[in-house]
């Protein structure tokens, strides 16, 4: 009889140790505060949240250091498990997923989403002075021009949308490498991809990218009903309007995706 | 980036993985050791609800895949308790992926230790007692190694399978090994699409396991003089 | 001269079989008791409850005028004082069980090591031995000793494994002596043994038998029995049926159940 009461006072406390400290009716704010930290979660993803040296830097990162200074709360990083991100928000292992993410529809169902900050879209790369309009994108605008788009890309889906006649080859960067030779016409990237290295200052001067051929939307995901999302929308306005936004885009190259 | 410019960033990358998994293997098996000892007792109770208890645990926890376990105690308490007990970040992991496989491998190690203690014939328990020894001085200067010498090949293939499980620790984002050569697949460090560190990877599960092989055969040579 | 061993009215049930039904009997010191009988009989029990490896339900057991075991009494008895009580008997097993991994010397020294390890750390002395070191010089001459008189002293750093069953069983008995039982028990102590090599085993139990050793032993070999023993005891069914000296017994049977049991037997 003694064994089985210590048995049921065990299981007891296991209980509270588990429930003990959940605090009900707090705002994810209020939480974020108490704690003093906003937990980021965030993949190894150049040039939105990679590491220099022992540092998190990044578009993504430095912009989210911002919003964690203007909280008054310090900012970790921590990596996950992409496939986990939903639990790992709800779980409250990290507060938010702010890693060029997205924004499906299956994220905006499991999450609280932020306004879009970037459109990674799939763009048009040319060589400077070519006799194509910088907003042309229908196949009939295209007749004779050949492109070289990524094997199984985002771009190489474009390609097929729009009927261009197109070669797939290994990567991105090649396909730049097949317009600078002229082997190719054009090029489809990702715009990303495209502020990093066409155009002044870059190893493709002599390039430039012409008209976005769709969406692709980056948002901050936080916990469903959370009011950090609101908060986040403030900050964004803010940095938009006072060009903290733009300078940190320039800095890490992505400003063709900026929303602005 | 010339390969011989990539391969001091890689292996500096699966290093620190590796030193993950050995941390990780090391600390299941000092927690798993002991408690599955502890678990085997007390499915050998003769106090039945508690063997009972304890029988039913070993069930659930070998009966399910230790996935699934990881996930569960580490996403759990913040799921349905709103109250994440792990913490934030890489210590946090650890430490849910610690518990997890200090768990799992301690039911796996009690049936071990069963079988092991009930190989001992109970005569040779009788014959202590007739001398005059406690059941603790029985079970140490005596049911202690003959069981240990007992349990040795099934605890030899049960602890080299751990080294290889701690690989799905990544599933909560333990950085493991698996999880640092994964990452140049994606990109890491300026390095990206490359699929070969993945595949090294499994060059220092052989060396370390070759090492503990060659222990256990040591180990078991060395019992070897007495049936 | 006085009963070293006087048993009485002991009970003994497993679930709803009762085993042992009110044995009761009595030994004198430096005699030898053989209990002869059927299988399932009730002997290897009675020797078990002697030795504490099984709980008697009733009865007493008294060792020189001491009672060492009280069933009516329900006395819940420490640990230490079941090892005190038990200490008065040392047995020997059907199946030796040695301790595999110790030698032949280690399996007679460990017991009292232990002891000796325990009452210096406790009492500062063991045996008048003031150090570890000393108590285990003396128990090592000790043990060297003992195996010489079973005739085991060149084997004494052989691990069981190397030995065979009869030279097992004598290692076997020399632990049993090393604690200084005042009784000495043999469970069928050749009956896991060929039978060309029971005489090595026999022998030495005659030799104990000289030395008026007091000793229990349950055995088969009648005829072992009738030359070694002082008195022999026939169980059957779980009670004495007859007890006396071995003449009254196997030349004089009383009752019609011995007199069967020995034509069975000595037909085989």
């Amino acid at each position: 009889m003694k064994k089985i009461i210590a048995l049921i006072l065990t299981t007891l406390a296991i209980a509270t140790l588990f429930t003990g400290c959940g605090k009900k009716n707090q705002t994810d704010l209020e939480y974020v505060k108490e704690k003093g930290t906003l937990i980021v979660g965030i993949t190894d993803f150049e040039p939105m949240d990679y590491k220099k040296g022992s540092e998190w830097i990044g578009f993504d990162a430095d912009l989210a250091k911002k919003f964690g200074k203007s909280l008054g709360v310090k900012v970790e990083f921590t990596e996950i498990n992409w496939d986990n991100k939903v639990m790992e928000l709800d779980g409250k292992q990290i507060d938010c997923v702010w890693n060029g993410m997205t924004l499906t529809d299956e994220v905006k169902n499991a999450m609280s989403t932020s306004e879009a900050y970037c459109n990674n879209s799939q763009v048009i790369v040319i060589k400077k002075g070519a006799k194509i309009s910088d907003t042309a994108k229908e196949g009939d605008d295209f007749k004779g021009y050949k492109f070289a788009v990524e094997k199984g890309s985002a771009g190489k889906d474009m390609a097929e949308k729009y009927g261009y006649e197109y070669t797939e080859v290994d990567s991105q960067a090649k396909a730049l490498m097949e317009v600078n030779a002229g082997t190719a016409n054009c090029a489809i990237i990702d715009s990303l991809m495209a502020a990093a290295m066409v155009g002044e200052g870059t190893s493709y001067s002599n390039l430039k990218y012409t008209v976005s051929l769709n969406e692709e939307l980056y948002g901050v995901g936080f916990r469903k009903n959370s009011d950090l999302t609101a908060k986040l929308n403030e900050f964004f306005k803010t940095a938009k309007e006072d060009g903290t936004m733009q300078a940190i885009a320039e800095q890490y190259k992505v400003q063709a995706a900026l929303i602005k | 980036m010339s390969f011989s410019q990539q391969l001091p960033i890689v292996f500096e990358a699966l290093n620190v993985g590796f030193l993950q998994t050995l941390k990780l293997f090391f600390v299941t098996l000092l927690g798993a050791l002991p408690l599955g000892l502890l678990i085997s007792f007390g499915s050998m109770s003769k106090f039945k609800p508690l063997s009972g208890l304890i029988k039913t645990v070993v069930w659930i926890v070998r009966g399910s895949p230790l996935m699934i376990q990881l996930l569960i105690i580490y996403y759990f308490p913040g799921l349905v308790f709103q109250n994440n007990i792990w913490g934030s970040g890489e210590n946090g992991r650890f430490l849910a992926a610690a518990v997890s496989f200090i768990i799992n491998y301690a039911c796996y190690f009690s049936e071990i230790y069963r079988g092991g203690i009930q190989g001992v014939p109970k005569g040779q328990q009788e014959a202590g007692q007739v001398l005059g020894l406690k059941k603790n001085q029985i079970f140490f200067k005596i049911t202690l190694l003959q069981m240990i010498k007992q349990i040795v090949p099934p605890m030899s293939n049960e602890i080299i399978t751990l080294v290889k499980d701690t690989s799905l620790a990544r599933i909560i984002a333990l950085q493991e090994v698996i999880w640092a050569g994964e990452a140049f697949m994606k990109g890491s460090n300026g390095i990206s699409g490359q699929i070969w560190p993945l595949f090294f990877t499994a060059v220092y599960y052989l060396a370390f396991n070759g090492i503990l092989t060659l222990l256990f055969g040591k180990l078991e040579k060395k019992l070897s003089y007495f049936k | 001269m006085d009963n070293i061993l006087e048993v009485k009215n002991i009970k003994k049930s497993f679930g709803k079989t009762q085993v042992l039904k009110d044995i009761s009997f009595s030994l004198k010191k430096g005699k030898a008791l053989a209990i002869i009988g059927s299988s399932g009989s009730g002997k290897t029990t009675l020797l078990r409850c002697l030795n504490f490896l099984e709980k008697a339900n009733e009865g007493t057991i008294s060792v020189n005028g001491e009672v060492i075991f009280s069933g009516s009494e329900n006395q819940k008895l420490s640990d230490s004082e079941i090892r005190k009580n038990r200490l008065h008997f040392g047995l020997v097993f059907q199946s030796f069980n040695l301790f595999p991994q110790y030698t032949a010397k280690e399996n007679v020294m460990l017991a009292e090591q232990i002891l000796a390890k325990e009452q210096i750390k406790k009492n500062g002395e063991y045996n008048g031995y003031k150090t570890i070191k000393e108590a285990y010089e003396f128990i090592d001459n000790k043990a060297e000793d003992l195996l010489e008189s079973v005739g085991m002293k060149h084997k004494k750093d052989f691990v069981p494994c190397e030995l065979s069953g009869g030279q097992q069983q004598r290692v076997a008995i020399a632990r049993a002596l090393a604690l200084n039982p005042d009784i000495l028990c043999f469970d069928e102590p050749t009956s896991a043994l060929d039978p060309e090599i029971t005489g090595e085993v026999l022998n030495v139990i005659k030799k104990l038998a000289e030395k008026n050793t007091t000793m229990i032993i349950v055995t088969h070999e009648m005829g072992f029995a009738k030359e070694v023993a002082d008195e022999v005891m026939f169980m059957d069914n779980g009670k004495v049926e007859e007890m006396g000296t071995p003449e009254e017994i196997f030349s004089n049977p009383k009752s019609e159940r011995l007199r069967e049991f020995l034509k069975t037997v000595l037909r085989i």
